[in-house]
C-alpha cells in the first residue's frame, strides 16, 4: 500500500514536471528534435558503412538493400538513389504535417540507402569507406533533416488543420505488412520442396502462437533448408 | 580482429541508434504538439501490447527472429530493428513490475537510455552472429526472402496504397493514379507517387488549395521533372517513340555528367 502511494506521488511530481517544461525540457522540445534525428541517422548511415565493408549490418530490409547492391555490383544507382531520394521528401512532407517522421523511408531508406546511392554513383566512396567519416555524414544529414521538419511545422501546422492523409497510409502501410507472410511462404515453396515444407508448417505455428507469420515461414524454411542444402545457382 | 572491429563499431552504431529510436517513440505519444519520429504502426503496435511487459517482449521477438535470419541471409536488418525491436524491448524493460506507460514509454529520457542499451545489445548480437553462420543458410534467404520482398515491394505495395488512394476519395484517388502511374514509370515503382497523391488529395479535401498544397504540389511536380531528368527519362521517352533526340538535350545530360546512349 505505502509503495503504492509512493508512486502515486511520484506521477504527480512527473506529471506537474512535464506540463511546466513540455517546450523547455530538452527531452520534448522542437529544437532537441534534430539532435534525435541526428543521433539515428548518424547510427543508421554508419550501418550502412557496414554492410558496405562487411556485407552486414544495413539498417533496412533485403529488397531495399538488394538496390544498394545491384548498383555496387555495377548495375547502377538509379533505383536505389531515386526510390530513396523520392521516400526521404515525401516523409520529411508528411513528417512536418503529421508530427510523427517516419523513419523507414526518411532515414533507413531515404539516408541509409538512397544518400549512399547519390554518393556512389558519384565516385565517392569516403564517408562509406571510413567508419568516423560515415558518422559525421549520417549526423549532418540529421540535423538537415530535423532542421527542415521543425522548419516546415513551423509555416505549416500552425496554418492548417489538415492531416494529409496520413491515416490512410498509416491502414495500407499495415495491409501490406500482413502480405509478408504469405508471400513468403509462396516463394519458399518456389525454392524446394523441402523448403516449401518448412515454411508451411513454420507460418502455422506461429499462426496458432499468434505471433507473426512471417517469422515462423522464415524460421521453417530455413531449419528444413539448413538439412536439405539448395545451392545459390 | 575483424571481429573486434565489428564489435566495437556495432555498438557505438547500436548506442546511437537506440537513443534516438527510443526518444523517437516516446515523442511519438505527444505528437502532433511534440514532433516524434518513428512510424504510425509501430505507435499502433505499441498501444496495441497495453502496456504489458511480456506483449512487449514477445512482439519484438517475433521480429528480431525475421531480423536474424535476414541478417544471417542477406546482411540486411530489416526495418524491424528500428521500428520494433528497440522500441518494443525498450518499453518491456521499463514496464516490468507493472509500471504505468505513462510514466516509461511516454518518457523520452528513459526510452532513450534503455533505447541505447537494448540497441547496443542487438545491433552487436546481429553484426557478430550474421558473420559467423555458414554460407548455406545464406543461399536460403537469397532464394526464398529476397524474391518474397521484391513480389511486396512490387506490385503488391503500390497496388495496395493506389487500392487506398482510390478509397479516400476522388480527389486522393486522381492524384494518386497520376502521380502514382508517374512514379512507376520514371522511378520504377509507385508508392512513392501514390503516397504524394493521398497527401495532396487529402490536404486539398481538408483545407482547399491554399499556400500549402500550392506549394506541396508544386514541389512534387519539382520532385517528378527532375528524378525523370536525371534518370534520362527525357531520353527514353524520346526514344521509345522514335524521334531523333536534340544534340543540345543530349549536351544537357552530359554536361551534368549523365551518361547517355
Amino acid at each position: 500500500m505505502s509503495s503504492q502511494t509512493a508512486r502515486v506521488s511520484d506521477q504527480n511530481v512527473t506529471e506537474t514536471v512535464k506540463e511546466i517544461d513540455m517546450s523547455k525540457n530538452f527531452w520534448y522540445a522542437d529544437w532537441s528534435f534534430p539532435i534525435f534525428v541526428a543521433l539515428l541517422s548518424s547510427g543508421i548511415f554508419a550501418g550502412t558503412h557496414m554492410y558496405y565493408v562487411y556485407k552486414i549490418g544495413a539498417f533496412n530490409d533485403v529488397a531495399i538493400v538488394a538496390m544498394l547492391e545491384a548498383g555496387i555490383q555495377g548495375a547502377g544507382y538509379g533505383a536505389a538513389a531515386a526510390f530513396g531520394a523520392s521516400f526521404l521528401f515525401a516523409r520529411i512532407l508528411e513528417g512536418s504535417l503529421v508530427g510523427i517522421l517516419d523513419i523507414g523511408g526518411s532515414l533507413q531508406t531515404g539516408i541509409g540507402i538512397g544518400v549512399p546511392a547519390i554518393l556512389l554513383a558519384s565516385g565517392i566512396t569516403a564517408p562509406l569507406d571510413n567508419f568516423i567519416l560515415a558518422l559525421l555524414t549520417g549526423a549532418l544529414l540529421g540535423l538537415i533533416v530535423g532542421y527542415v521538419i521543425i522548419g516546415i511545422r513551423k509555416f505549416t501546422v500552425n496554418q492548417s488543420n489538415s492531416t494529409f492523409g496520413a491515416d490512410i497510409m498509416m491502414g495500407a502501410g499495415n495491409a501490406s505488412g500482413r502480405f509478408l507472410g504469405p508471400l513468403i511462404v509462396i516463394s519458399a515453396a518456389s525454392a524446394s520442396i523441402p523448403i516449401g515444407i518448412g515454411s508451411i508448417i513454420g507460418a502455422a505455428v506461429f499462426y496458432i502462437w499468434k505471433k507473426p507469420v512471417a517469422g515462423g515461414a522464415i524460421l521453417g524454411a530455413m531449419i528444413l533448408g539448413a538439412i536439405f542444402p539448395i545451392s545459390l545457382e | 580482429m575483424e571481429v573486434v572491429e565489428i564489435a566495437i563499431k556495432s555498438i557505438i552504431i547500436g548506442a546511437l541508434v537506440g537513443i534516438g529510436v527510443g526518444a523517437g517513440a516516446a515523442r511519438m505519444f505527444h505528437a502532433p504538439k511534440v514532433q516524434g519520429m518513428g512510424a504510425f504502426r509501430t505507435l499502433g503496435e505499441l498501444n496495441a501490447c497495453a502496456g504489458d511487459a511480456a506483449s512487449h517482449f514477445s512482439f519484438g521477438l517475433g521480429f528480431f527472429f525475421n531480423a536474424w535470419a535476414s541478417s544471417v541471409g542477406a546482411g540486411a536488418f530489416t526495418q524491424d530493428v528500428d521500428h520494433r525491436i528497440i522500441p518494443n524491448w525498450a518499453a518491456s524493460v521499463l514496464m516490468r513490475k507493472g509500471k504505468r506507460p505513462e510514466d516509461t514509454l511516454h518518457d523520452p529520457k528513459k526510452m532513450g537510455i534503455v533505447g541505447a542499451i537494448i540497441g547496443m545489445i542487438v545491433v552487436a548480437f546481429l553484426n557478430l552472429t550474421a558473420s559467423a553462420i555458414p554460407e548455406s543458410l545464406q543461399a536460403i534467404a537469397v532464394k526464398v526472402l529476397v524474391p518474397a520482398a521484391n513480389l511486396l515491394i512490387n506490385p503488391v505495395m503500390p497496388v495496395i496504397f493506389w487500392l487506398a488512394a482510390l478509397d479516400a476519395g476522388k480527389r486522393s484517388g486522381f492524384w494518386g493514379t497520376v502521380f502514382g502511374g508517374a512514379a512507376h514509370l520514371i522511378m520504377g515503382n509507385a508508392v512513392p507517387g501514390v503516397v504524394l497523391g493521398i497527401l495532396i488529395g487529402k490536404g486539398v479535401d481538408d483545407s482547399g488549395w491554399n499556400r500549402v498544397t500550392k506549394t506541396l504540389i508544386t514541389s512534387v511536380i519539382l520532385l517528378f521533372v527532375l528524378s525523370a531528368f536525371f534518370r534520362g527519362f527525357d531520353i527514353r521517352l524520346l526514344e521509345s517513340m522514335y524521334l531523333e533526340t536534340p544534340g543540345w538535350l543530349k549536351d544537357l545530360h552530359k554536361l551534368l555528367g549523365l551518361e547517355v546512349k
